[in-house]
């Protein structure tokens, strides 16, 4: 409902909107990832949002190298949501340095081959005898031009009428160097604005009160004494699952949170995380018939885990009363959010504004838009612009979290203590955020990655999942690829083969796999440390993990990761090795304890005190080995997560004596 | 001191009619002076971000529990989103924009590259400049000690370890 009032006053600031401008005339604007003015100004329009992993420096990266420009020079903007403009838009499926390298730099080429042809014509030479270089057109008698005198120029010719080159690798001056990523100037500095830290005029701040155990609903509301906090301006029931409290300020509304009266009805409360990993293994597919005697069979079970990045969700939505909505948000889908935010509210497309901020990590969650509709609906409510907080205490507790899962697997092994059969039993959920996953061939498609040359089947039951789940970095590779590779550790060990030799063994010898497990048992190699190897491959890149664990004061430490990876062109190989890192220590982390849990109806993890991410003390010195490659890009955001998590596994086993049964490695699962 | 009575003009015309507090404090952030019109038990860190839109302290937890909103009063590194505006004032206050250009901190964490999502790296800086004025030469087991309560979930750790290192060999560089 739109009052008058509410029109009045919803029309009565101006959104701070980067409105894209209409070229001017004197603009070189030969696609929209790419644009120059006469004033020498470069500006990289960035078609993925950067949730940390390097979008932003593998755009400018990719532009700068073929419009030979210096990258410190270039302006970086955050593209809206928009996939007709600019393409798929969601960091999901390792994918954004892999799907931005040709159009980029193709952006960026175009850019070049318009800019030489304009000095060419200036200087009636042909455009053969030009080239760019580091922002200047340059000729052999001529001299040079640079790239500001020429644009207006550029800007006149069709881009069509001008053939366009990429340069070949060996004139690369700015992929695959070493350097830093565009952001740090404003992350050290504390400039850097996340989705927390929009502040357009007039917003006011929601904290949502949630149903304390599973699947409750609101019976009835008092909010006297939230309303009389100083500085809250509405109680918003959002559904039947929360309440929002909107005040001026982010500590009125948690305030009046704090103070607001909430009876919830219905619900589990007896729900228990041990009961469902239980029905899971009873849940388990039957075993196919094996072709021999089975030699070694284990079961692993894995727990909830929760994406926990460290900017709580949040979301700020303007909708104004003639029903424009603007949305700005840390979101890893500024296109699909903006599609599904015209369908749900049924407005026209052209109605949905929506800005992809910086985002305080993602690891999948942020392909949800469940908070950006709950500022929709606090903004409609108060006829303001609202930022909806989620408190760290919602984020841990309201996750859709990486379903359980239970792994049986089992091996017929030959005279050498080879495998020559495999079979892999699963049960797990589907992820309830995207119903079309409710499909164990999907399940499959993301889980299954096996490597090596051992026939087998892999079976899969999926069981109702009984909370909210999602997309979690790797999604089930991370849960499959962890049981089959320290199933393969377990078959070494128990064939007395080297974990190395072991799986160069079982692998094709054409497998990018084999120089890598080389390159990076060579790298490692240190006597006297309990080791664990493993593999994976993924999203065309290929990595093999080594690692060492040690036992300190009767616990498990993780001395040193060694990790050869092969993704092809690295870009930008600092934000590689980065991805690789954080993989491990998503390893060290979700290995050695991170698991949430539920009792009584209740998720019992409520922030980092109690969810046991690891700290910089349990965080080891890690190598990563980029293999040289002329291929073009593979992903890498999400392969370094699975086969680090089983070398560490079964490093442990190997230095406690005690076989891996599931994750964590210590304490009780579940 | 300069700014005195600086107040937020972004909610101006938009104050609760059932205000029931005058009460102003008096912070020192960054060398400059603002008077904030706040209830005392404000948490410091709500109070930088939306009265004096100083928004490089993050709220992470708000309970001190991962050091997202870690900044310096006096000399002490304060988990700001469980510390008080009353608590604090007249004190002085450095977050990380108050970090000079050339902090060596601040030249390490660029060197390094140690940012992946950058959303805990003021925190993890300012509990990093906090260890070195108190031992401006840690062993890697020291640096581990004082910022084992900065939660990084990207997992920057190990090149945090080394920024700390180079930060503190060209602080004692800039010292000789």
């Amino acid at each position: 409902m739109i009052t008058r009032r509410g029109f009045l006053a919803a029309t009565a600031f101006v959104v701070s909107v980067p409105m894209p401008v209409s070229a001017a005339a004197r603009d070189l604007r030969p696609n929209v990832f790419v644009r120059l003015t006469s004033d020498g100004e470069i500006t990289v329009t960035v078609p993925r949002p950067d949730t940390g992993q390097g979008a932003r420096t593998a755009a400018v990266l990719l532009v700068a190298e073929e419009l030979s420009v210096d990258p410190d020079r270039v302006v970086v903007e955050q593209a809206p949501g928009d996939t007709a403009k600019y393409g798929p838009q969601m960091v999901a499926g390792s994918s954004s340095v892999q799907q931005m390298f040709q159009p980029l730099r193709t952006a960026g080429a175009t850019a070049r081959c318009l800019l030489v042809a304009a000095a060419a014509a200036r200087w009636g030479v042909p455009s053969g005898e030009c080239q760019a270089r580091d922002g200047f057109v340059v000729h052999p008698s001529r001299g040079r031009l640079a790239y500001a005198d020429l644009v207006a120029d550029a800007a006149a010719i069709d881009p069509a009428s001008v053939p366009v080159t990429l340069k070949p690798p060996r004139e690369w001056r700015v992929l695959g160097r070493p350097r830093v990523r565009v952001d740090v100037h404003d992350v050290t500095s504390g400039k850097a604005k996340f989705g927390i830290d929009v502040s357009e005029p007039r917003t006011a701040v929601a904290v949502v009160a949630r149903p304390p155990w599973l699947g409750a609903t609101v019976a009835s509301i008092d909010d006297a004494a939230a309303r009389a906090v100083e500085g809250v301006v509405a109680v918003v029931p959002l559904d039947s699952a929360g309440v929002a409290v909107v005040a001026n300020r982010t500590a009125a509304a948690l305030a009046g949170r704090a103070a607001l009266r909430v009876t919830w009805t219905g619900g589990n409360t007896a729900a228990d995380s041990r009961d469902w990993l239980t029905e899971l293994g009873q849940a388990l597919p039957a075993p196919p018939t094996a072709p021999g005697t089975v030699a070694l069979q284990a079961t692993y079970r894995l727990p909830l885990l929760a994406h926990a990045p460290m900017e709580p969700h949040n979301a700020t939505a303007s909708l104004t009363a003639d029903g424009k909505l603007t949305v700005w948000a840390p979101t890893q889908d500024p296109g699909g959010t903006r599609e599904r935010l015209a369908q749900i509210l049924r407005l026209p497309l052209g109605d949905v504004s929506v800005f992809a901020t910086l985002a305080g990590g993602g690891f999948g969650r942020r392909a949800e838009f469940d908070v950006v509709l709950e500022a929709v609906t606090c903004s409609r409510a108060v006829q303001r612009p609202v930022k909806v907080l989620w408190t760290r205490d919602d984020d841990m507790r309201h996750d859709s979290y990486r379903p359980m899962s239970v792994h049986r697997l089992s091996a017929v092994v030959g005279p050498t203590g080879l495998p020559t059969w495999r079979s892999h039993e699963v049960a797990t959920w589907p992820l309830t955020v995207v119903p079309f996953f409710n499909d164990p061939a999907l399940v499959r498609a993301s889980g299954d990655h096996f490597p090596y040359r051992v026939p087998g089947e892999v079976s899969i039951a999926l069981r109702p999942a009984p909370l909210r789940t999602g997309f979690w970095r790797a999604v089930y590779a991370g849960q499959f690829g962890y049981a089959e590779e320290c199933f393969l550790s377990a078959l070494a060990a128990r064939a007395k083969i080297d974990q190395v030799a072991f799986r160069q063994r079982l692998l094709p010898p054409d497998s990018r796999l084999v120089p890598l497990l080389r390159q990076a048992a060579r790298a490692h190699c240190r006597p006297g440390h309990h080791r664990g190897v493993a593999c994976h491959v993924d999203y065309d890149s290929a990595i093999a993990v080594v690692a060492d664990v040690g036992v300190r004061a009767g616990r498990p430490t993780v001395e040193r990761v060694t990790a050869a990876v092969d993704v092809g062109v690295a870009v930008h190989p600092s934000g590689v090795r980065a991805q690789v890192e954080g993989g491990v220590m998503d390893a060290v982390s979700t290995v050695l304890g991170a698991q949430i849990t539920v009792r009584e109806g209740r998720v019992v993890e409520s922030s980092f005190r109690d969810y046991r991410w690891a700290r910089i003390d349990e965080a080891p010195d890690i190598d990563v080995i980029i293999a040289a490659s002329d291929r073009p890009p593979g992903g890498l955001g999400e392969l370094a997560y699975p086969p680090a998590a089983a070398a560490i596994a079964s490093a442990v086993a190997s230095a406690t004596g005690r076989a891996v049964t599931g994750m964590p490695v210590t304490g009780e699962v579940g | 001191m300069v700014a005195v009575g600086w107040t937020s003009k972004k909610f101006s015309g938009l104050n609760d009619s059932r205000k029931v507090h005058v009460a102003m404090h008096r912070l020192r952030v960054n060398g400059i002076e603002y008077d904030v019109d706040v209830p005392g038990g404000t948490p410091l860190l709500w109070a930088l971000r939306d009265e004096l839109g100083l928004t490089g302290a993050k709220y992470g937890c708000g309970i001190g529990a991962c050091g997202a909103c870690t900044s310096l009063v006096d000399d002490r590194a304060v988990r700001t989103c469980v510390s008080t505006v009353a608590e604090q004032a007249g004190r002085r206050v450095t977050t990380v924009e108050g970090l000079p250009v050339d902090h060596p901190v601040r030249r390490a964490w660029i060197a390094m590259d140690v940012a992946q999502c950058g959303y805990c790296q003021p925190g993890q800086m300012m509990a990093a400049v906090h260890l070195l004025r108190s031992n401006p030469d840690p062993t890697d087991a020291q640096i581990d000690e004082a910022l084992r309560d900065n939660v990084c979930r990207c997992g920057t750790y190990h090149r945090i370890r080394a920024a700390v290192r180079l930060a503190a060999r060209l602080g004692r560089e800039a010292a000789e």
